[in-house]
């Protein structure tokens, strides 16, 4: 019998020491297996989402919520591709971005596709944003979505005055001191440029860029203040703004179901993209390309499908919104008429019609720099 | 093979006479500490030199994010200068609000000292936001104040709210705490013999006061004033929240340059330059104070 000494015992101590991270990281490598992170805009990360997900299939699931698009697609491209599993961005990303960076990979197309039949109907197989661009690969699914261009309380502008007007409101010399600008620079720039009377998603002329910064300088000099969601609508209840931009579905159904009403989300009739006035996005939720992919993405993914989860997704805390599933009698029927006033559902068609879909701007940063230095002069 | 052990430790120990054991002992935790203060510090300096929008941070070299900074037609000093601005005014002012009741705590409330001081502390426990939207909704049209004085038949309240002038009031709001209590640890240094002392030979009390309790009191006065410039200079909350982003402060610039633009180096550059300017005035003010005498080694 082997006879242990107090040297041996601390060699065998000083092995375990060693041996242990080693072990344990062996068990983290195998634990992919149980292990998803999610990289989301929030509602995807709310617990009512993710709990029943967790405890049916024992796992460990993180999510991290963002709000914007860019940040997300960078912490992929600065290296955490072998960090995330799902990533869930606005609808240009997947096709135009990351599918070509290769930062994601397709989805079987054969399991997933079914499921966009029973979606509303513009969702239906090939979606051209769940598409690759040579249309042979499935790079994500759809679910939340929704118009966003400006919001406005009917009790000062009507629906029809704010729609008929469009983006014309804010050159309107009366409103200047009476609107908000949400702190969303992307959308802004969009919505400068639609101010301007010009399409945002091509290339520029100088002598565009020259509007465009004039009209940032005019915005933000007339803009009563900057800021979140929560304080524009919160601004708009109390009567200390009228309308703010961006703004749609997303970021004022929350004070549409706490009561509000007379605050609307509004779609332009008209409007320089093709005639359009409207701008919308459409998530695209994709599954990164890790090299460790859990399998428990195309789980999740087919989870999140269900009649039951899709409606939990489109009223999570925070924002609440339609989503595609909504075509699927079973999930249509567990939307409360209360919930489809809070999401402006007796309109949603048209203004989905009247919206061109969010797509990434060629000149984005030249645009960015200039409303920046627009929101400086504002001190 | 124990004796060899035994004899490689000997070598190694006789190679480092120097280094006492304790220090070798917590060597493992201050290399960690070290490079967990350190590695964040020098990947911000990194990027700062790195090509603009990209994510090569320690492989490329190039000046192009500061002469971008510093380029006339750049209008981002106007962020750095209403920061600095900001940070300067607050430190005024929360010097002339806070002097006072550091006096008070330690010379004039006695029992009640503890309270008042805890009443201070307490709002650190709740989040600088919520604090803040709380101060929106007394603020805003039909909230607290407009509402409460249109229920007491008043026309109502004023219009501060999503001004630059609020932004100062948040700022000396939340910044208060760090000026009272270095302030108050400063005052509490004063040894009561001397003013005694000084009034038994006739000083007056505005004399007493400049003479010997100001300066006495002065190493406290500046780590306050130092904290809450240094705060300051970096405040973002406030003029998002309760300003409405009436002015636009240098950490909003860095936050868009790491968001919306996703320029990190740029952010970077920001960053840096703004670390330079904040540790530059730090540095000289502490140059001009005597850290023993902070401590009590006189």
């Amino acid at each position: 019998m082997m006879k242990i000494s107090r040297r041996n015992m601390m060699q065998m101590m000083g092995a375990a020491a060693f041996a242990g991270p080693l072990a344990s990281a062996t068990r983290a490598f195998a634990a992919r297996e149980k292990e998803l992170n999610i990289l989301c805009w929030e509602g995807y990360n709310s617990a009512e989402v993710l709990d029943p997900f967790r405890s049916s299939q024992g796992a460990r699931v993180k999510a991290e919520s963002l709000t914007n698009d860019p940040t997300m697609i960078n912490r992929l491209r600065a290296g955490e591709t072998r960090i995330w599993d799902l990533i869930n961005v606005n609808n240009p990303w997947a096709r135009k971005v990351m599918a070509p960076a290769g930062l994601i990979k397709p989805l079987p197309r054969a399991e997933f596709e079914p499921y966009f039949d029973t979606m509303l109907p513009e969702f239906k197989a090939p979606y051209r944003w769940a598409m690759s661009d040579d249309g042979k690969d499935l790079l994500g699914m759809a679910q939340r979505f929704g118009p966003y261009s400006f919001v406005v309380n009917t009790d000062k502008i009507s629906k029809a005055t704010a729609e008929e007007q469009g983006w014309d409101l804010f050159n309107d010399a009366s409103l200047a001191g009476k609107y908000g600008v949400q702190e969303s620079d992307d959308w802004n720039v969009f919505n400068i440029f639609l101010v301007a009377g010009i399409n945002p998603f091509k290339e520029h002329t100088e002598e565009e860029f020259k509007a465009f910064a004039e009209t940032a300088e005019k915005i933000f000099k007339g803009a009563k203040m900057v800021g979140d969601m929560a304080s524009l609508n919160q601004a708009l209840v109390s009567g200390e703004i009228d309308l703010y931009m961006t703004g749609g579905t997303y970021s004022v159904s929350p004070a549409r179901a706490d009561g509000y009403p007379n605050l609307r989300a509004i779609t332009p009739l008209k409007g320089p993209i093709d005639g359009k006035g409207g701008i919308s996005w459409i998530e695209i939720t994709s599954t990164v390309n890790n090299p460790e992919l859990s399998p428990l993405a195309i789980e999740f993914l087919k989870y999140v499908q269900d009649p039951e989860v899709s409606h939990t997704v489109a009223f999570a805390e925070g924002t609440f919104n339609p989503v595609s599933q909504m075509g699927d009698p079973k999930c249509f029927e567990l939307f409360t008429k209360e919930e489809l006033e809070a999401i402006q559902w007796d309109t949603l068609e048209e203004d989905m019609a009247r919206s061109a879909e969010y797509d990434i701007l060629p000149d984005y940063d030249k645009a960015l720099e200039l409303m920046t230095a627009a929101k400086r002069l504002r001190g | 093979m124990a004796a060899m052990t035994h004899t490689e430790t000997d070598g190694k120990q006789g190679l480092l006479p120097a280094i006492p054991a304790g220090l070798r002992a917590a060597a493992p935790v201050t290399i960690l500490l070290v490079l967990g203060f350190l590695a964040p510090l020098l990947t911000v300096a990194a990027y700062a030199f790195a090509t603009p929008r990209s994510f090569d941070v320690f492989r490329s070299f190039t000046l192009a994010n500061f002469s971008a900074i510093f380029d006339p037609s750049n209008t981002v000093w106007m962020s750095f200068a209403w920061s600095l601005a900001y940070a300067s005014a607050t430190v005024v002012l929360l010097a002339a609000i806070a002097y006072p009741i550091a006096y008070g705590l330690n010379r004039m409330f006695g029992k009640w000292s503890g309270l008042v001081g805890v009443l201070f502390v307490f709002p650190l426990f709740v989040s600088e936001n919520v604090r803040l939207y709380g101060w929106v909704l007394f603020f805003i049209k039909n909230g607290v104040l407009d509402g409460g004085l249109k229920w007491l038949g008043f026309s109502g309240g004023p219009e501060v709210l999503y001004t630059p002038g609020i932004i100062l009031f948040g700022m000396i709001y939340v910044y208060l705490p760090f000026m009272l209590f270095p302030m108050s640890l400063g005052i509490a240094m004063i040894p009561r013999d001397l003013v005694d002392a000084a009034r038994d030979l006739g000083a007056s009390r505005f004399m007493i006061w400049r003479e010997v309790e100001l300066p006495l009191a002065m190493p406290g006065i500046l780590i306050g004033m130092l904290l809450t410039f240094v705060l300051g200079a970096g405040a973002i909350a406030e003029a998002k929240i309760l300003g409405g982003q009436s002015v636009i402060p240098i950490a909003q610039d860095i936050e868009v340059a790491f968001t919306y633009a996703q320029n990190w180096p740029l952010g970077s550059a920001l960053a840096l330059l703004l670390v330079a300017i904040v540790s530059g005035l730090a540095l000289y003010v502490l140059s001009k104070l005597d850290l023993d005498r902070i401590l009590g080694k006189r």
